[in-house]
């Protein structure tokens, strides 16, 4: 990957895809299609935010949940106490986030591999066992998003997915392009050399502390923002629904999967992922049978087995051979 | 009522297709009303979520078919108000997740086109799955949620049928004022223990609420996260504190754990009132002789059926249709069809706002239920069952024994509780 330079077939591959999902809410009926849809581009941007400092700066954060619920509750507090509106709430749930972010990447900054992923796990644990029991933002309680009219202003809508799905979709452009942005930038070239030696990157007079600090605060700022639009669409959080460790785990899932160190990797991964998880417990959840995890796992096994770069790696070495 | 298990017999299962009723049959095949059912059928409350489903099949098989049984629609086969139409379930699992609730509750409305929600076990999940009908504009019939919050949002298609954690912490303070009044215990000090989750800190909560109320006063206060894997510190405290009674909200594992601790430590309060873990199906197996004189809320007992015929023939129908004893999760899940299908009987009607119209004028008196409640009416602004009441069992001789309210109960209390010393 050197700088980032668009062949023709790729950007009217890129207009293709991008119209064919404007147009698909006019194809579907029913919320399902819609809701699988929007929780596609929920983790994909999710995935999309973890790659900048997981996949290009190497630091493996198992942490993410706390940026996403803490996105989620800036938002839902000052909407339910101060009637701040969400759109607002979304940019002040990023500062937070993004704040949250460097204060726990201060001390973690020189923190390498296993280490980081324990780091940041610990921390996300933290934040929701704070959370729990903090009764301001309603504790185990969570918080009730009151009903207002539908309206893009208040960040609701109910007759209709389509502005949930359109807003969403535009998110995840906007995280894709932010990560492009960073990947091409100097910052990226300086991510991927830290990533790939620490020691010879300090030597080389790279500010390893600061790039790994921007790194983690863009994700978390682009992560809370994908915690705000989740307490906007499902209208109520508490601690068990936005900052467990199995959120944590599938955004990894999704970014590993798809392809770490790759922008459209994360994307290919909830693509893959979310409509498998999804659909199965739809068409056999309802038997108890549990089947839909049996296949669910099975098919993650099999991709990190056979595909252990991602579908997305895949998909380039046969694009590769085309050629 | 002799010839009742005769006639139940012939009318149950199998000797519905031989029914001479072929004209009405044919009828009310050409027309089905779908309610969808969303509770957590995998995952890691899939036990409790299909034992929640057995109490759904079965309240829909006696409103589909001929029973003579003293339940809404039951002697009727179908819907009457709509000459006969028949029930059909669709199911949706949540795999216990809030998102999954929302998201299920929307896919059955848009897709399957029901006309009412029922379900969905946890309370975090209901409130997602209630928020989506109340967008949806859809009415949504809860039994089986107890977390107090539910009915405080102001929802207008929202209603709940069961007792709520506020109703069952006052049944164990109204407990405690008759234990005195009646049976000449005095009791003064309470300690108040409680997992930390939404369920948890809510009962806690309602607790201290009507311990200041009802003038005890309260010497721990302690919270806990529920999968914690040694407790040896706050059965401490509470040994430290020496209430005169326990009140324990608490999941199984932790349920289990903490009575484990209790004896080992030597934890000997006068009594102890718990909720919830205490009454799980794992329970008992897990605690045996250990979990005697332990004292749970329930809104449901197999012995109820002495004062009540009804739970009998009811438990009968169950036990024969599952090959399973009805546990209170099933019992309670049972009940949301029926008020949900006798609301469309009487609107004639699948609009959702005549439906919503009927709910609240909603009257089924208390022989009709299976619980000791005396009926079935919405509260206007709550949409809470106004006459919903929790009882308490006791486990005596490992068994859930009613023991309060007095008049309803099975067998006395046994208070104070036994030291553990002095148990073989």
């Amino acid at each position: 990957m050197g700088v980032r330079t668009f062949t023709k077939r790729q950007v009217s591959v890129s207009a293709a895809v991008l119209v064919l999902l404007a147009l698909y809410p006019l194809a579907v009926r029913g919320s399902f299609p819609m809701h699988l849809m929007i929780m596609v581009f929920l983790f994909a941007m999710l995935g999309v935010s973890w790659n900048i400092m997981g996949g290009y700066a190497g630091m493996f954060s198992f942490g993410q949940a706390a940026f996403f619920g803490i996105g989620a509750y800036t938002s839902s507090f000052l909407l339910t106490a101060y009637h701040v509106n969400p759109w607002i709430g979304l940019l002040a749930g990023g500062v937070v986030a993004a704040l949250a972010a460097a204060l726990i990447g201060i001390p973690c900054s020189n923190l390498r591999g296993h280490y980081f992923a324990i780091a940041s796990i610990a921390f996300a644990e933290i934040v929701r066992i704070h959370f729990n029991n903090w009764k301001l933002i309603g504790a185990a309680e969570g918080l009730t998003i009151p009903m207002q009219d539908e309206s893009l202003r208040n960040f609701m809508f109910h007759s209709s997915k389509a502005p949930y799905y359109y807003i969403m979709l535009g998110f995840l452009i906007l995280s894709l392009g932010v990560c492009s942005w960073v990947t091409t930038s100097r910052m990226g070239f300086y991510l991927r050399a830290i990533k790939e030696g620490h020691d010879v990157a300090k030597v080389l007079g790279i500010d390893v502390v600061r790039y790994r600090m921007a790194a983690i605060m863009i994700s978390a700022f682009l992560t809370a923002m994908a915690g705000t639009f989740y307490a906007q669409y499902i209208l109520y959080l508490d601690p068990e629904s936005v900052l467990i460790l199995p959120i944590s785990v599938q955004i990894v899932l999704v970014a590993m999967l798809g392809g770490a160190g790759s922008v459209m990797g994360p994307v290919i991964g909830a693509a893959i992922l979310l409509p498998i998880s999804e659909v199965t417990r739809v068409k056999l959840g309802f038997k108890g049978s549990g089947l839909d995890m049996i296949i669910y796992g099975t098919l993650i096994m099999l991709i990190s087995v056979y595909q252990p770069q991602g579908v997305w790696g895949f998909l380039q070495k046969i694009g590769r051979k085309k050629r | 009522m002799d010839n009742l298990t005769r006639r139940k017999f012939l009318v149950g299962g199998g000797a519905l297709a031989l029914s001479p009723l072929v004209v009405s049959r044919a009828f009310a095949q050409g027309k089905t009303i779908k309610i969808g059912a969303v509770y957590p059928l995998t995952g890691n409350l899939a036990s409790t979520g299909l034992d929640c489903k057995r109490g759904v099949e079965l309240a829909v098989e006696i409103i589909n078919g001929k029973y003579d049984l003293n339940l809404p629609l039951a002697r009727t086969e179908g819907i009457p108000g709509l000459g006969g139409a028949r029930l059909e379930v669709v199911w949706a699992d949540t795999k216990g997740e809030p998102k999954n609730g929302q998201a299920e509750a929307e896919r059955v409305i848009t897709q399957d086109q029901v006309v009412g929600v029922i379900g969905a076990y946890q309370s975090s999940v209901t409130k997602t799955a209630s928020q989506a009908t109340e967008r949806l504009k859809v009415p949504y019939v809860c039994s089986d949620s107890s977390s107090p919050t539910l009915t405080e949002r102001g929802l207008r298609y929202f209603f709940r049928v069961s007792p709520h954690d506020g109703i069952f912490s006052h049944d164990q303070f109204r407990f405690l004022k008759d234990l005195e009044a009646q049976k000449k215990q005095k009791v003064q000090t309470l300690g108040v223990l409680y997992e930390n989750t939404e369920f948890g800190s809510n009962v806690g909560k309602e607790e201290l609420k009507y311990a200041q109320e009802y003038g005890y006063k309260v010497v721990a206060d302690i919270s806990y996260t529920n999968n914690a894997t040694d407790v040896t510190s706050e059965v401490g405290r509470l040994i430290k504190a020496n209430p005169d009674v326990l009140l324990h909200a608490s999941y199984i594992t932790d349920a289990i754990l903490f009575t484990k601790t209790f004896k080992e430590m030597g934890f000997n309060p006068k009594g102890m009132l718990t909720m919830a873990g205490y009454i799980e199906p794992g329970y008992l197996p897990a605690i045996k002789a250990d979990g005697n004189f332990i004292i749970v809320r329930s809104t449901f007992a197999l012995d109820l059926a002495k004062k009540k015929p009804l739970v009998g023939q009811v438990a009968d129908l169950f036990k024969k249709k599952f090959g399973i004893e009805m546990s209170e999760n099933a019992a309670r899940s049972f009940m949301a069809p029926f008020v949900l299908a006798e609301a469309i009987s009487r609107a004639k009607s699948v609009e959702a706002e005549a439906i919503v119209k009927a709910l609240r004028e909603t009257n089924i008196p208390g022989d009709q239920v299976i619980y000791p409640w005396k009926g079935i009416q919405f509260d206007p602004k709550t949409q809470q069952n106004v006459h919903a009441t929790g009882t308490l069992v006791q486990i005596q001789d490992q068994q859930y024994v009613t023991v309060w309210p007095f008049e309803s109960a099975a067998k006395d209390v046994v208070w104070p509780f036994p030291a553990w010393k002095s148990r073989k």
